[in-house]
């Protein structure tokens, strides 16, 4: 490994900076030299014992108190680098044709400002406050980590972070922290995305260009936040330059980009236009089989937003956030129950965001907002006499006043309100369309969420700073609807049914309330070094029902109801941060602990998607994580990077109301799916010039569980496994090694249009890592067999450009 | 149930569009667990033929087939007038299966619940089961179709697929599945690899120490056939389309292995709710699975026979009451071939092994065995 790495590594130093055979001769009078002096930037100061290499060898020479080195060459042309310790280098290209001088200037690593990538709660600005898990990314930053297909992407590059991980590659969502897809809350200027990839986990649905930043919270959550139990992924899009026009986009194998801020008033009115448009349909044509060049396969994103300040105490904005997938297959699949030839499906967000802030003075501003989501689903297949067309629909409606209010330096006040309405079309199967199969429509579902929230940043002292927080979140299920009643005693089912009650509409079918504390506290040990506690209880009204290793993007989503209950989470974190050296080196060492109750799972062979009586399908339990995240950043400097190693844990226990009937694994807590106990991320940067950097990303996890058969049974003269526990074994562990080489302007040349290349190969080493372990059936015995996703190096080359 | 269909369109895209996807068999997959359970193997059904009770201790390693049979065991099925039908132990061979008296049918309408006590004492009770009834399969449409999923050269690539049409009841809840069998008729009954040769008093080849790379084939001393039946199982529920005339289900592929007439002998089962259940299951395990959507590899245990004396006791299989419909056919395997496919005729490696012209006591003809592959009884329906 290392000695690959070593090698990819040299030779890319070659291609980037001339080489030319040199062996060093003896320094002799007779020869030209080369000389100079070599300063602090900053401070102007001689720097003593800067070394000056030659053409990648050390020449032996090194400046003397003053600055100043002299060094005998040959005539021709080399490589000089001068380089002292705490300083990045500095490199130039010398034509010795008679005596040189080269004076340089060296940037002290501490003072340069940081490439932000990944900015922790151990920053220097972060540190004095209380928050707790909470990671900033810029885009930035992201950019320079290797892509799979040179897609930027925000999914698998967070993936790179301490306690975030997904079941495996190509999976749909997130795991933070021991958490279920659904319960990690996804937000684009404020409006939630329920499917956060494309083409069904490959790529992240969020157009790179459009965005801004990203905070993530894994622990900490402020009250603001709320309606999931783990963590909040909040990215917001950038607001278009009110002065300056500016234009960016980009060209790669998967999609094709471009963005625009355009001011239209200025300093008063601004619009963004952002939009990705995926172009591998053309693949199938050229290369796939006969049978399969009719696949389509297509996805784009769109991000509008209108900025407008009138003047310097408002600002207004209007996002819009549109993605779509469209995919359709021919004659090889079809519907289970459905005899169909042909078969299309897509689906996308439509999320609309509107937000006015107001500054009342310099310590009470205000924010209004309205919002929307609408997530829709499409299943069809329009070709035959056995028409398919299933559709279903999320329409999420918020609106949030909240208020930034700070009375003294030591106070810092954010509280609000909001409400939510949830109008759920589950699904509706050839509803107005003419089939021989048949019309299955269910009822529509409908949800308020009310939520009141105060959260306060007191600084106690210097060292100690407190910030509490409670929030009050109250939910109610809404009629019309009719709801199935059950004998006592016994399990829900088509037989159990003892009659039904029947509610108007606006009636309410079931309500919900409670109190969400939430608390961190900072204390700091020393300077550079603070200790942080956290605790946060959340509740969950509106869950995700899938039992797939990873969601469908046609899962179906439920509010909760008389029969499920809301999620409960409590969470407990503790951290320690240091910074080192003038904040070039950060440390940080979290440690969790997440009990979660009214988590769901199903009956064994559930029937989620058309299923009216949902409640018969499901098991409750209760989920617990744990775990310890350390991670070693250098933030400046030539070199710069992160190593991070985490310790996690995700429990489940199934045993539903009924055990004897419905208890997973016995009713004993078992692995959840995406348990991968020991994880190692590393993430390299070098940045030898400014028009080229290279990055590796190095993932090391332990493989995941899966079930594992305890024997064989025969029956119709065929073997199949027995399966008596849930996630018993692990498939093997999983590495891979990422490379990327970003080359800006390569022409060297300012000019306002700007362009730069990508060259990324995601897993360099062609490791065949496992997804998954699965069994198949013959008449003699039973065969394993192991699934991977990517297995071979993804070779990408990605054109980018910038107008300014 | 989109959820399936989902998983195969993403399967595709992976293993074609993206052709780094890739799914390779573990060679040493080493078991974690390992664990025996009673499996009970029970089908009554309106044909004589097919009414056959199994009951076996299920293999504690899934590479092995040796499932213990449970012997000696009182074995009935009682209706629901009450009338009792005892299930005798096959004598000889076949050890743990148990057969009705000769002649003995379910009868569609009927309902059916069976009764087992072992030698020590276990005793199982099976939930009623009603045969429901099956129509006629209507219409049988054989289509030549490359699957170009499969290489040139491959067998499977180039073959008859085989649909089939059929009234669904208006009854609500009818379940389905679909199996098939083919005979095979053959002039080889043995061969001997490695410079074998048949030992007639054994019946089995004796191989040299010292193999050799000679391949003897022996000829069938009198008719035989080669038995296949579906790899995988086929089940259908008329939850979306009660009442309507099923078109085009895909039940049956034939290879295009030669230009013979090709023998199918085609059922049509109506089965119950638990039966359709548990078979979905284990399409879910086996058949499914190897997606990136699989659902949890779960057996589902006890399906409708528990255990009387000992209530937590997990027991694998299935109290099968169906009836069944039958349709044999022949496929002609010389029409509707598109320009530039020919027959991927399979070779039979080796010589013909045949008794010098005159040598008393040679033997070069080897007996037809019967059993679950091979037979010597002419199939049902044979015109040819």
């Amino acid at each position: 490994m290392i000695k690959l790495f070593t090698r990819v590594f040299c030779v890319l130093c070659c291609l980037v900076i001339f080489h030319k055979s040199y062996s060093q001769s003896s320094t002799t009078t007779t020869l030209p030299y080369l000389e100079g002096k070599v300063i602090d930037a900053q401070t102007g100061e001689p720097l003593r014992g800067a070394d000056i290499s030659v053409d990648f060898k050390k020449s032996g020479t090194s400046t003397d108190s003053s600055g100043y080195y002299r060094i005998y060459l040959p005539y021709g042309e080399f490589v000089v680098k001068i380089g002292h310790v705490g300083y990045n280098p500095f490199r130039a290209k010398v034509y010795i044709k008679g005596n040189t001088t080269l004076n340089a200037q060296l940037n002290d690593v501490t003072k340069q400002l940081e490439e932000v990538i990944v900015s922790s709660a151990a920053t220097k600005r972060d540190i004095q406050t209380p928050s707790l898990g909470v990671t900033v990314l810029s885009l930035k930053g992201i950019k320079k980590l290797p892509t799979m297909m040179g897609e930027v992407d925000v999914i698998r590059s967070l993936q790179t972070l301490p306690g975030v991980s997904s079941v495996g590659e190509g999976a749909n969502g997130l795991n933070i922290r021991g958490s279920n897809v659904d319960q990690n809350l996804i937000f684009i200027d404020n409006t939630p995305i329920f499917n956060p990839t494309h083409m069904f986990g490959l790529f992240s649905v969020f157009a790179s260009d459009a965005i801004r930043d990203l905070e993530l919270y894994k622990g900490g959550v402020p009250s603001r936040f709320g309606g999931r139990t783990a963590a909040v992924l909040d990215i917001k899009m950038i607001e278009p330059n009110t002065d300056k026009f500016k234009m960016q986009g980009g060209i790669g194998l998967v999609s094709n980009r471009v963005m625009a801020e355009i001011p239209i008033i200025k300093e008063k009115l601004s619009v963004l236009i952002a939009g990705r448009l995926s172009v591998n349909d053309f693949m199938f044509k050229w290369f796939a089989p006969t049978e399969l060049k009719n696949i389509r396969a297509n996805f784009m994103d769109v991000a509008t937003k209108v900025f407008y300040r009138p003047n310097n105490k408002n600002t207004i904005s209007i996002s819009n956030y549109l993605s779509q997938d469209f995919y359709r297959v021919d004659s090889l699949f079809s519907i289970e129950n459905v005899v169909a030839k042909r078969t299309s499906f897509d689906y996308g967000h439509n999320n609309l965001a509107i937000h006015w802030n107001h500054y009342f003075s310099d310590k009470l501003n205000m924010m209004l907002s309205a919002t929307s989501t609408l997530y829709k689903t499409k299943t069809y297949s329009p070709d035959t006499v056995n028409t398919i067309d299933l559709q279903s629909s999320i329409d999420y409606k918020n609106v949030h006043m909240s208020f930034d209010y700070q009375p003294r330096d030591s106070h810092k006040m954010n509280f609000g309100a909001m409400a939510t309405r949830y109008y759920v079309k589950p699904g509706s199967l050839n509803d107005g369309v003419v089939s021989r199969v048949a019309r299955v429509v269910l009822p529509d579902e409908q949800s308020i969420e009310t939520a009141i929230y105060a959260d306060d940043e007191w600084t106690v002292s210097p060292k100690f700073t407190i910030q509490a927080g409670l929030r009050y979140s109250q939910y109610w299920r809404l009629g019309a609807g009719i709801v199935n009643e059950y004998a006592p005693g016994r399990m829900p089912s088509a037989n159990s049914v003892i009659g039904k009650k029947v509610y108007g509409d606006g009636e309410v079918m079931a309500s919900y309330g409670g109190l969400e504390p939430r608390l961190t506290m900072k204390y700091s040990l020393a300077e550079n070094t603070t200790m942080k506690f956290g605790y946060n209880r959340m509740q969950q009204f509106f869950q995700l029902l899938s039992n797939n290793t990873t969601p469908l993007p046609t899962s179906r989503w439920k509010t909760a109801d008389s029969f499920i209950k809301p999620q409960q989470s409590d969470f407990y974190s503790l951290g320690f941060f240091k910074t080192y050296n003038e904040n070039v080196y950060e440390a940080s060492l979290e440690t969790y602990y997440r009990d979660v109750r009214n988590t769901l799972d199903f009956v064994s062979g559930a029937n989620l998607q058309l299923n009216p009586n949902i409640e018969t399908q499901l098991i409750t339990g209760k989920s617990k994580a744990y775990g310890v995240e350390l991670m070693v950043q250098k933030k400046k400097g030539e070199v710069s990077g992160w190593v991070s190693y985490t310790y996690a844990r995700a429990f489940n226990r199934m045993i539903g109301d009924f055990p004897e009937i419905q208890a997973i694994n016995g009713g004993e807590w078992f692995a959840t799916n995406y348990d991968k106990p020991h994880t190692f991320n590393m993430m390299l940067n070098i940045q030898p010039t400014t028009h080229h950097s290279f990055s590796f990303t190095f993932a090391y996890n332990t493989g995941r569980p899966f079930s594992s058969p305890s024997g064989s049974y025969e029956i119709a003269g065929k073997r199949y496994p027995v399966f008596a526990s849930r996630n018993n074994d692990r498939i093997r562990d999983y590495h891979r090694l990422d490379f990327s080489w970003t080359i800006s302007n390569p022409s060297m040349v300012k000019k306002r249009w700007e362009g730069s290349w990508v060259f990324t190969v995601y897993n360099l080493y062609g490791r065949q890592n496992p997804y998954s372990v699965f069994f198949k059936s013959n008449k003699q015995a039973l065969q394993a067999y192991e699934l991977s996703v990517f297995a071979a190096p993804f070779v990408s080359l990605t054109y980018n450009f910038k107008f300014l | 149930m989109p959820n399936k269909l989902i998983s195969y369109i993403f399967l595709s895209f992976v293993l074609v569009f993206m052709t780094w996807a890739c799914i390779n068999p573990i060679k040493d997959f080493a078991q974690i667990d390992s664990t025996s359970y009673m499996t009970i193997e029970a089908d009554i059904v309106n044909d004589p033929t097919m009414c056959k009770i199994r009951l076996t201790s299920s293999a504690n390693k899934i590479m092995s087939v040796l499932s213990l049979p449970v012997t000696k065991a009182d074995v009935y099925i009682v209706d629901q007038a009450g009338t009792k039908t005892t299930f005798k132990e096959v004598t000889g061979g076949a050890t743990g299966t148990y057969l009705p008296p000769s002649g003995f049918a379910g009868k569609v309408g009927s309902t059916y619940q069976l009764f087992i006590k072992t030698l020590d004492g276990r005793q199982y009770q099976s939930s009623q089961e009603e045969m429901n009834p099956v129509p006629e399969i209507e219409n049988i449409v054989t289509q030549f179709e490359v699957l170009d999923q499969y290489s040139k050269g491959d067998v499977r690539r180039a073959g008859y697929t085989v649909y089939l049409d059929f009234k669904d009841s208006p009854k609500e809840g009818d379940y389905y599945m679909w199996n098939w069998k083919h005979y095979e008729p053959i002039s080889i009954c043995a061969s001997c690899g490695g410079g074998g040769t048949w030992n007639f008093r054994q019946n089995t080849c004796i191989t040299p120490a010292v193999a050799t790379d000679q391949i003897l084939n022996y000829t069938c001393d009198g008719k035989c056939w080669d038995i296949s039946t579906n790899n995988d199982l086929n089940v259908f529920s008329d939850v979306l389309t009660n009442g309507q005339r099923i078109v085009g289900r895909q039940v049956a592929r034939a290879p295009f292995d030669n230009y013979t007439p090709y023998y199918f002998r085609l059922e049509q089962r109506g089965i119950s709710k638990s039966a359709f259940t548990f078979y979905q299951s284990l399409i879910a395990q086996v058949q499914s699975s190897g997606s990136l959507f699989d659902v949890p590899a779960e057996t589902r245990f006890s399906v409708n026979v528990k255990s009387v004396t000992n209530p937590t006791e997990k027991i694998l299989g299935i109290f099968n009451v169906f009836s069944v419909s039958k349709k044999i056919f022949y496929i002609d395997r010389t029409k509707g071939i598109p320009p530039g496919e020919k027959a991927f005729i399979p070779q039979v490696p080796g010589e013909m092994f045949f008794c010098p012209g005159v040598s008393p006591g040679c033997q070069d003809r080897v007996p037809c065995f019967e059993g679950p592959t091979r037979t010597k009884i002419t199939p049902e329906g044979w015109t040819l």
